[in-house]
C-alpha cells in the first residue's frame, strides 16, 4: 500500500516538473521538446531501476486515440500472442520429413555446379512461424515480461507497424520487396576438386622441392639435420623416456626407451663448438645477475620456464638503498625539547565518533530527510517533531506527513 | 516560494541529478537549464509532500550523535524502530537530516 502510494507521488512529481519546465525547453531557444522527453524517459527508467517507481507508468496526460480515427492493429512483440485462432502444433514429421536412405542427387560441391544454388532470396518466409506458440503453457502468463521491462514512457512505444518477415532495404519500393536484388554468391573456390597433391605446391619452386625462406631471420645451418625415430608402440606412448642429444655437425637424434616413469623427460643437451648466431629475439645482457626478472630466455646453461612472470626482461636497474632512519633529536629544533611531555592534540577525541563519521556519507543505507517543527531535550531524553519527510529504509522509500521521534542519548 | 535543496538527496532526487549530469556531459542540456530543473524539482517535491502525503510515523532509538548547524539538525540513531500505519521497520543505524520548517513560511 505504502509502496504504491510512494510510487504514485513520485510519478506526479515527475509529471509536475516536466509540465513546469516545458516552457524553458520549448521557448526561449531551448533544446526542444524531444530533449525534455528524453530527460523524462531517463529519469523514469532510473527510478524503475532503483525500485522507487512501480511500472508500468500510466498517466492521465497520455495521448489517447481519437474515437473516429482509423485503428491500426499493432501487435506488441514483447507480449506473448493470445489470439483466438487455433493452430496445429507442428510435429517432427511435419517439420522434418524422413530422409530416404540413399540420396538420389549428389550434393554439388562449391564451384562445381552452377551458382544458382547459392542465390538465396530474402523474401517472405514460407516456413510456419512457431514464435507465437506458447509451448504448452496454457495461460501464457509465464512468458509475460516483468513490469520493469516495460518502456519508461508511452512515447517510446509509438512505432509504425512492422512486418518482421520482410527484409526492408532503404530506398526500395514496396513492389520490389517480394523479390531479391541481391547478386548471387560469388564463387571463391577455385581449387580443383579432389585431393591436393604434394607436388602441386612444390612444382613452382626449385627442382629439389626446396622452398626458400622469405621472412623472419635466417638460420645458419651447419650440416644436415637428421631425425631418427624408432617405431613406438602406441600402447606405451605415454610411458616413453625420450633422450634428445645434439651432436655437433650431425643433427638431432631422438631415442625413445620403454620405461614405466610417466611424464619424466631427461634432456641431455651437449653444446656444439660451432655456434648458431642469434638473429632474432631480445639481446641478452652481459650480466645476468642484474636482471630484474628471472632468466626466461635460457641464456644460461639451465633451462627454466616460469609462466607467472612477465615475458620481457627489464633493463638493468641499480637497486636503491634504503635510507637510514633519522633520530628525532637530530632533526628537531632546540625549542621543541620543552614540548615533549605534551600529549597529541587529538588524544581526547572520541574514536567511536570518528569511525562513524568516516563511513557516514560513503555507506549510508538508511536516511531520513524531513523538516523539523520542534526539537526539545530533557536531561538525556530528546524529542522532536518532523514533517514532510522521505525515509529510505531497508531499500524502501516511505513518505510521511508527520513524524515524532523519541531518542535516548 | 522558498524551497530546500534537502530532497535532492532522496532516491528521486539522486536519479534526477544523475540524469541531468549525463545530459549536461553529453552536451544535450546546458548547465543553467539543468539547475532550473533541479529548482523546479525542489518546489514540486515540497508541494507534493504537503498536499498528497497524509501518513504518520513514530521513531524511537538510541541517539548516538546530534548536531545543529546552519538551522539543520542532524541525528544519527542506533537500533532505531520506525512505526508506520502499515508496518514497522528495525534499523541498526540511520541518519536523520531535518531543516527548519519555519524558514519556508517566512
Amino acid at each position: 500500500m505504502a509502496a504504491s502510494t510512494t510510487s504514485q507521488v513520485y510519478i506526479d512529481v515527475i509529471e509536475d516538473v516536466m509540465v513546469k519546465v516545458r516552457d524553458e525547453f520549448v521557448n526561449n531557444g531551448g533544446p526542444g521538446e524531444e530533449v525534455l522527453k528524453e530527460l523524462q524517459a531517463m529519469w523514469e527508467s532510473k527510478m524503475m531501476q532503483a525500485g522507487a517507481v512501480l511500472g508500468p507508468i500510466e498517466r492521465s496526460t497520455a495521448a489517447k486515440p481519437t474515437p473516429g480515427g482509423p485503428i491500426t492493429p499493432v501487435h506488441d512483440l514483447n507480449v506473448p500472442y493470445e489470439g483466438t485462432d487455433e493452430y496445429e502444433t507442428p510435429t517432427a514429421d511435419m517439420l522434418f520429413p524422413p530422409t530416404p536412405l540413399q540420396t538420389p542427387i549428389q550434393t554439388p560441391l562449391p564451384g562445381t555446379g552452377d551458382n544458382s544454388t547459392y542465390n538465396i532470396p530474402t523474401g517472405p518466409s514460407d516456413y510456419p512461424s512457431s514464435g507465437n506458440d506458447t509451448g504448452g503453457n496454457a495461460d501464457g502468463k509465464g512468458a509475460r515480461p516483468a513490469p520493469y521491462m516495460q518502456s519508461p514512457s508511452p512515447w517510446m512505444n509509438q512505432r509504425p507497424p512492422l512486418d518482421v518477415n520482410v527484409a526492408y532495404v532503404e530506398g526500395r519500393d514496396e513492389a520490389d520487396r517480394g523479390t531479391s536484388n541481391q547478386p548471387p554468391t560469388q564463387d571463391f573456390f577455385t581449387m580443383p576438386s579432389g585431393k591436393r597433391k604434394r607436388n602441386d605446391l612444390t612444382s613452382q619452386y626449385n627442382a629439389g622441392g626446396y622452398i626458400p625462406q622469405q621472412d623472419g631471420a635466417g638460420d645458419a645451418t651447419h650440416g644436415d639435420f637428421e631425425i631418427e625415430v624408432p617405431p613406438i608402440s602406441q600402447h606405451h606412448i605415454y610411458h616413453q623416456d625420450v633422450c634428445i642429444s645434439f651432436v655437433s655437425g650431425r643433427g638431432i637424434s631422438i631415442n625413445s626407451h620403454h620405461t614405466i616413469s610417466k611424464g619424466k623427460m631427461s634432456a641431455d643437451l651437449e653444446r656444439s663448438t660451432s655456434r648458431i648466431p642469434q638473429l632474432d629475439g631480445p639481446i641478452p645482457y652481459d650480466d645476468d645477475d642484474v636482471l630484474s626478472t628471472p632468466n626466461i630466455y635460457n641464456y644460461g646453461e639451465v633451462f627454466s620456464e616460469d609462466y607467472n612472470i612477465s615475458n620481457t626482461p627489464a633493463p638493468p636497474e641499480v637497486p636503491a638503498s634504503t635510507p637510514a632512519l633519522l633520530v628525532q633529536n637530530e632533526v628537531g629544533n632546540d625549542f621543541d625539547d620543552d614540548d615533549d611531555d605534551e600529549p597529541p592534540l587529538n588524544e581526547e577525541d572520541d574514536d567511536d565518533l570518528d569511525d562513524m563519521e568516516q563511513g557516514e556519507d560513503q555507506n549510508t543505507h538508511h536516511l531520513v530527510l524531513a523538516q523539523f517543527d520542534k526539537v526539545t531535550r530533557t536531561k538525556s531524553r530528546w524529542k522532536c517533531t518532523l514533517k514532510d519527510g522521505i525515509m529510505h529504509i531497508n531499500n524502501k522509500d516511505i513518505l510521511f506527513n508527520k513524524a515524532t521521534g523519541e531518542f535516548e542519548f | 516560494m522558498a524551497t530546500f535543496e534537502l530532497y535532492r538527496r532522496s532516491t528521486i532526487g539522486m536519479c534526477l541529478t544523475e540524469t541531468l549530469d549525463e545530459m549536461v556531459q553529453n552536451g544535450t542540456l546546458s548547465p543553467e537549464l539543468a539547475i532550473q530543473v533541479l529548482v523546479q524539482f525542489d518546489k514540486s517535491m515540497t508541494e507534493a509532500l504537503e498536499t498528497q502525503v497524509k501518513s504518520k510515523v513514530s521513531i524511537k532509538g538510541h541517539l548516538h550523535t546530534y548536531r545543529f548547524c546552519d538551522n539543520v539538525w542532524t541525528f544519527i540513531l542506533q537500533d532505531a524502530l520506525f512505526k508506520n500505519e502499515d508496518s514497522q521497520e528495525n534499523v541498526g543505524r540511520v541518519k536523520i537530516v531535518a531543516c527548519d520548517s519555519k524558514l519556508l513560511t517566512q
